[in-house]
């Protein structure tokens, strides 16, 4: 019984502290905002996985191409625009990163 | 083979439609499902119904010979039936147990569908046929 | 100790409280430290739940019987691993283990992402929380496993059909499937809530719900294994609503898995994953309503009881809250990608979704149709066999041939002609095997002959794509065979993981098509010495054996199997009579032909008391492609959850170059 009760009161200090923890660490923090990302962060996010995507799919292209799926007419018929996509998406990221720094 | 405009939204349209026919179309072929009723309410059924109940008294006869009789009671109530099934009988199966099984009514008897008799298990968690 | 359990669920319960208010609060006003502390409680609140659950499992083990719950669902002398594992064999003791997993759950979701992507946790925590909170909830107020009575001499005991090892491990591998679902729930609702328009938490979500997709998809697997050598009817799968509750789920979740994909590489259908991310987690807590509530009549049920109501208004909160969220957020979803061609990757992707959730709509319905039907018309009806085996013909053989479509086609357009051709080996294969099935005389059944046929093709496919890809891989140069193999799935350990898991289904399917559309069913009443056969086998009747093992009575029936001249063996179907419990349960015998696959399945249907059997014997053939279909599903998904540093990486340089700090 004793056992049980030690337990729950240990129980109980260890979840207060727990919780507490971020408080006590910092009673007085000079910076408390939650970090999310601001919209012109979330637009360069948007980029960089349109980005990310035109590249893969440029691979991807390539791969389906060299194992057959996709036949010389059509990879050559699709592949300019791609570059074209791939290409933007860069150029897009780069003009954000010397536009903000 | 793109197209201009957007054929994606009406093959969508018409694969969800298609879809949807191919569900209205059976169930109005195959009708409406089969009845649950419990020995108090078989006397409107004529179909084949699954009825529903509580097995009282000693059940008789061999259920893989000329057929196991038993009866079946309302398990909130007083009217009974009796039933003559032919088929696997679940391990379960007892007076006291509920059950259900297929079958209709024949002059005054539930003849059952061979191999439609389910034993609910009496505990709170048990699969058991 | 009972005091302990309880006060560790109110413990539990506070902290659950307080991550879903404290968490939104901080989500809200943007408070870093209160974020933080929320985040805190949720892990908090695991290593509380883990404290009610050894509590729990010691009760169990000592046979504590002033525990209620003990004393419902052990005895003495049940032997301990049974004793253990009547943990989760009731009402109360499974609600602990749904909240041990959820919090579990939650908190290596909240510790794993903290050091990638803190930024996504903010609303996701109070999501976590709040679904916590209901099953915290419940556990406190509504069915509590420490309700405690004066200790009783000896407790009520398990069912036998409850005692054997799957007991130990189907209904965890479930849990760990259904609530895994909960994940990539709260990060969808998570980043609704922020305004997020990125895929960053899918990325994030990725891993955690293949993980628990393949989970739920093993633990089906396994009851289906339960249900046939245990339970013994000759069948592995009865669409009751239960076993139901399980499979829509799981179906939802396929399609989202794919559906996924396409949000990944093309930005489309992302408001349909948003519902279908919650489509699914709806389903898995409507799945266990269904399990707990015994609203619909099922040989699996437990009894009625109070929690039903309990769990339909969490449901419609959660349905309508998402709801309300995704039309909030619809602008933002809006997407600037077009489906190009019908003919294309994506639109087999879309396919595949919409014949998934068909299906998964279709069994609802006939899940539910007791109650509405009863609610409609004043007369319950029921649907059983024949309604959902159109359907899963229907719309599953579809969908069969699209696994084997699917990866031959191109993304974006395909020209025909690129698809003649790498279609032109798989078909061939499948006319040969459609044309040796009919010779064979697999014509006996249609559908049989159909399923086999589109399996061929899928499985031809499946080859084709791991042979072009190693070609090609070998062709840049600098590998041989074995290093082109194996660099070609380390590289794209999604797709070719994909590709084995597609494999496991096509040998799903056929085991399900060899075992249902092709079985032979006997029955036969046998006196010593009278045999019978079964599809070119003899089997003789020698007579019954009696045994006394300590909590019960054993009968077997002898059973010789001969082929022709050759014997093959001696089986030995039959029954257990269990003294405590007083039940009797059915043990079959089977024999397993290694040649073909195939079963022989002996049920001692009914013993005389004049010494004769009535013997019930099926033969199954193929039905072991079930189970190896369920390690290479194992396999499968093994590889496409496996860590790929190159991938990380790129992910890392990813959200470095967008500047986003994590």
């Amino acid at each position: 019984m004793t056992a049980a009760l030690i337990v729950g009161v240990v129980l109980a200090v260890v979840s207060v502290l727990l919780v507490a923890l971020p408080f006590l660490r910092e009673p007085t923090a000079s910076d408390d905002r939650l970090v999310s990302p601001d919209e012109s962060q979330q637009r360069r996010l948007g980029l960089a996985e349109e980005r990310d995507r035109a590249l893969a799919a440029l691979k991807e292209l390539e791969f389906d191409h060299r194992t057959g799926k996709v036949s010389d007419d059509d990879y050559r018929e699709l592949v300019g625009p791609l570059r074209r996509r791939a290409a933007e998406t860069l150029r897009a990221l780069d003009v954000r990163a010397t536009a903000h720094g | 083979m793109a197209r201009r405009g957007s054929p994606a939204r009406l093959v969508v349209a018409l694969s969800v439609a298609a879809v949807l026919a191919v569900f209205l179309l059976y169930t109005s072929i195959a009708g409406g499902g089969t009845p649950v009723v419990r020995p108090s309410q078989l006397d409107g059924h004529h179909g084949r119904v699954s009825l529903m109940g509580q097995v009282v008294g000693k059940p008789s006869g061999d259920a893989h010979a000329g057929g196991k009789r038993f009866r079946l009671r309302d398990v909130k109530g007083t009217t009974t039936v009796t039933v003559v099934y032919k088929g696997t009988v679940p391990d379960l199966f007892q007076p006291g147990r509920d059950i259900v099984v297929d079958g209709r009514l024949r002059n005054g008897v539930f003849v059952a569908v061979p191999n439609t008799l389910v034993t609910k298990c009496p505990s709170k968690y048990a699969p058991k046929r | 100790m009972a005091d302990l359990g309880r006060l560790s669920l109110v413990t539990c319960l506070l902290l659950l409280i307080y991550a879903v208010a404290g968490g939104s609060f901080a989500a809200w006003k943007r408070k870093r430290r209160l974020a933080q502390s929320a985040q805190n409680a949720l892990i908090a609140s695991f290593g509380v739940t883990i404290i009610a659950a050894v509590v729990l499992m010691s009760a169990l083990a000592r046979h504590d019987f002033s525990f209620q719950y003990v004393a419902d669902h052990t005895s003495r002398e049940l032997p301990l691993r049974y004793s253990l594992t009547a943990f989760w064999g009731g009402q109360e003791g499974s609600l602990l283990l749904w909240l041990l997993v959820l919090c579990g759950y939650a908190a290596a979701a909240v510790l794993t992402t903290r050091r990638v992507a803190r930024d996504l946790l903010a609303w996701t925590v109070p999501v976590l929380a709040f679904v916590g909170t209901f099953f915290a909830f419940m556990l406190v107020f509504v069915s509590s496993p420490f309700a405690t009575q004066r200790a009783l001499a000896d407790g009520a005991g398990l069912t036998p059909s409850l005692q054997n090892p799957y007991m130990a491990i189907h209904p965890p591998m479930l849990y760990l499937g259904y609530v895994g679902l909960t994940v990539p729930f709260a990060f969808a609702m998570g980043a609704l809530l922020s305004r997020r328009t990125d895929e960053r938490w899918i990325v994030a979500t990725r891993r955690w719900t293949l993980a628990a997709w393949a989970f739920l998809g093993v633990g089906q697997l396994l009851g289906a294994h339960w249900a046939y050598v245990e339970i013994g009817w000759g069948g592995f799968y009865a669409w009751d609503p239960v076993e139901n509750a399980a499979l829509m789920p799981w179906l939802a979740a396929t399609a989202y898995l794919h559906s996924v994909m396409i949000q990944e590489k093309r930005g489309m259908l992302r408001v349909w994953n948003m519902v279908l991310v919650t489509l699914a987690f709806c389903l898995s807590i409507f799945g266990t309503f269904l399990t707990r509530s015994g609203v619909v009549q099922s040989i699996h049920s437990f009894s009625q009881s109070p929690l039903g109501g309990w769990f339909l208004g969490f449901i419609c909160i959660l349905v309508a809250g998402s709801i309300l969220l995704i039309v909030a957020r619809l602008p933002l979803l809006r997407s600037k990608t077009r489906l190009e061609s019908l003919v294309s990757r994506e639109a087999t992707f879309l396919y595949n979704n919409l014949l998934l959730v068909a299906l998964a709509l279709t069994i609802l319905w006939g899940v539910v149709y007791p109650i509405l039907s009863e609610a409609v018309t004043g007369q319950a009806a029921t649907v059983s066999k024949p309604y959902y085996n159109f359907f899963l013909h229907t719309f599953g053989v579809p969908l069969l041939l699209l696994m084997g479509i699917g990866p031959l086609v191109a993304w974006r357009r395909a020209s025909l002609r690129a698809l003649g051709r790498t279609f032109l080996w798989p078909l061939g294969a499948a006319v040969v095997a459609g044309i040796a099935l009919l010779a064979a005389g697999a014509g006996s059944s249609r559908i049989g002959v159909i399923a086999y046929t589109f399996s061929v093709f899928v499985l031809a496919s499946i080859v084709l794509e791991f042979v072009r890809g190693t070609v090609a891989r070998r062709a840049l140069g600098g590998v041989g065979w074995a290093g082109a193999f194996s660099s070609l799935i380390a590289r794209n350990r999604r797709r070719y993981g994909g590709y084995v898991v597609h494999a496991s289904v096509v040998l799903l399917a056929i085991g399900v098509t060899g075992a249902s559309a092709y079985e032979t069913v006997r029955e036969s009443r046998l006196k010593p010495g009278q045999s019978m056969s079964v599809a070119g086998d003899r089997l003789v009747f020698r007579g019954y054996q009696a045994r006394t093992e300590s909590n019960h009575r054993a009968i077997r029936a002898l059973v010789d199997v001969y082929r022709g001249d050759k014997y093959l063996g001696r089986y030995r179907p039959g029954k257990n009579q269990y003294f405590a419990e007083d039940e009797v349960s059915n043990e079959v015998a089977i024999r397993h032909d290694p040649l073909t696959g195939g079963d022989l399945f002996m049920i001692a249907d009914q013993v005389n008391t004049n010494g004769s059997i009535d013997l019930k014997v099926l033969q199954k053939p193929l039905v072991n492609l079930l189970w190896l279909a369920g390690l290479v599903f194992v396999g499968g998904s093994l590889i496409a959850l496996w860590p790929d540093a190159r991938e990380e990486r790129r992910l890392a340089a990813r959200y470095a170059d967008a500047a986003v700090r994590i």
